[in-house]
């Protein structure tokens, strides 16, 4: 193909016709009705199968992020501790594993998972966070509380 | 105060309460005796102190039997790589995604240990573990492409429209071992945290 001009290189299709829609059929080879057999239809739903596809794999990582938030809280729930007291301690006592550990932990390190609701619950108590309604040994100290434990 | 740190930081299940849920956690708690004094008047600070060290001690003594006696079983550690934590253990397969230079047949050593733990205890990082006490052992075994991911967008009825296609590199790597290589004592730890380190 020579292009003399412009007009002439914006009308070169690319591919034969064959070939170009042949692309869209293998991807449309799977649906169902006609859209997997005419072009026309099966160009609009491939089109919009692949803009599907370039949005989910954000939303999938939205998606695991609210699924550990919820294991999180469901394993702080066993424990009788707020999810936000929860990870307020474990921030203060510098710890600083992430949602999905945590998620992990919760499912299948149980005690390990325990342990770190009693460290965070510990810390909350003795920082006087308002969630925890127990008070820590060294708040019943004066001026105990005020001391940074490190 | 330090000691109550130390003490959060090694937590060991007593196998003996364990029958029960209450029992559990009155054995995980960590102020277990501080709960029993009921007159908040006579609290004595260092009576306390005194109390924690010696709870402290003698956690990290029953670990260190039962490393010695090497009955603590299959060890799990928790670890920070390229910005991303994983929970590994012996004979894992660990996917790294995106850009990593090293290459297949590397033996490494994973240094960022946040928690590692066994059946009947459990070290917690603030927020790392000190240096060389858990030894994570780690080979690269494959490193590859992804598959073809296709980024498209399209607005209807604007014109627009635009298609790329994109491959970022995998790396696999092995989890060879997990040890602990010193006994712990409670005490050392707190000073060990000034050592020299990079990250």
């Amino acid at each position: 193909m020579v292009f003399l001009n412009i007009p002439l290189l914006v009308r070169a299709r690319g591919p034969d016709e064959f070939w170009r829609k042949r692309r869209i059929f293998k991807l449309a080879a799977h649906y169902r009705s006609r859209t997997r057999n005419v072009y026309s239809f099966a160009i609009r739903s491939v089109h919009r199968a692949l803009a599907y596809a370039t949005t989910g794999r954000k939303l999938k990582k939205l998606d695991m992020a609210q699924l550990w938030t919820t294991r999180v809280e469901a394993g702080c729930q066993q424990y009788g501790v707020a999810l936000d007291t929860f990870k307020e301690g474990l921030a203060r006592s510098d710890i600083q594993l992430n949602k999905k550990m945590l998620s992990d932990l919760a499912i299948w390190e149980p005690r390990s998972f325990e342990a770190l609701v009693n460290i965070s619950r510990e810390r909350a108590a003795v920082e006087g966070l308002p969630d925890i309604k127990r008070r820590s040994a060294f708040n019943q100290v004066y001026g105990l509380s005020n001391l940074k434990l490190d | 105060m330090s000691l109550l740190a130390q003490s959060m930081r090694q937590v060991l299940r007593h196998t003996t309460q364990r029958a029960t849920l209450n029992g559990a956690m009155r054995a995980l708690s960590i102020n277990q005796k501080l709960q029993q004094q009921n007159k908040p008047a006579t609290i004595d600070v260092a009576a306390i102190a005194k109390e924690h060290q010696q709870e402290c001690q003698t956690v990290c003594e029953r670990i260190n039997q039962q490393v010695a006696k090497s009955e603590q079983g299959r060890l799990f550690a928790v670890v920070h790589l390229c910005g991303k934590q994983f929970k590994v253990t012996p004979g894992d397969i660990i996917l790294v995604e995106g850009y990593w230079p090293p290459t297949t047949g590397d033996e490494i050593s994973l240094d960022k240990v946040l928690l590692a733990g066994a059946r009947d205890f459990t070290l917690i990082g603030r927020p790392m573990l000190d240096a060389g006490l858990v030894m994570v052992k780690a080979t690269i075994i494959e490193k590859t492409l992804t598959h073809t991911k296709t980024h498209f967008k399209k607005k209807r009825r604007k014109q627009y429209m635009r298609i790329n296609f994109q491959r970022s590199p995998n790396t696999m790597i092995r989890i060879n071992s997990i040890e602990l290589t010193r006994p712990l004592d409670g005490m050392a730890e707190a000073e060990a945290e000034h050592s020299i380190r990079l990250f």
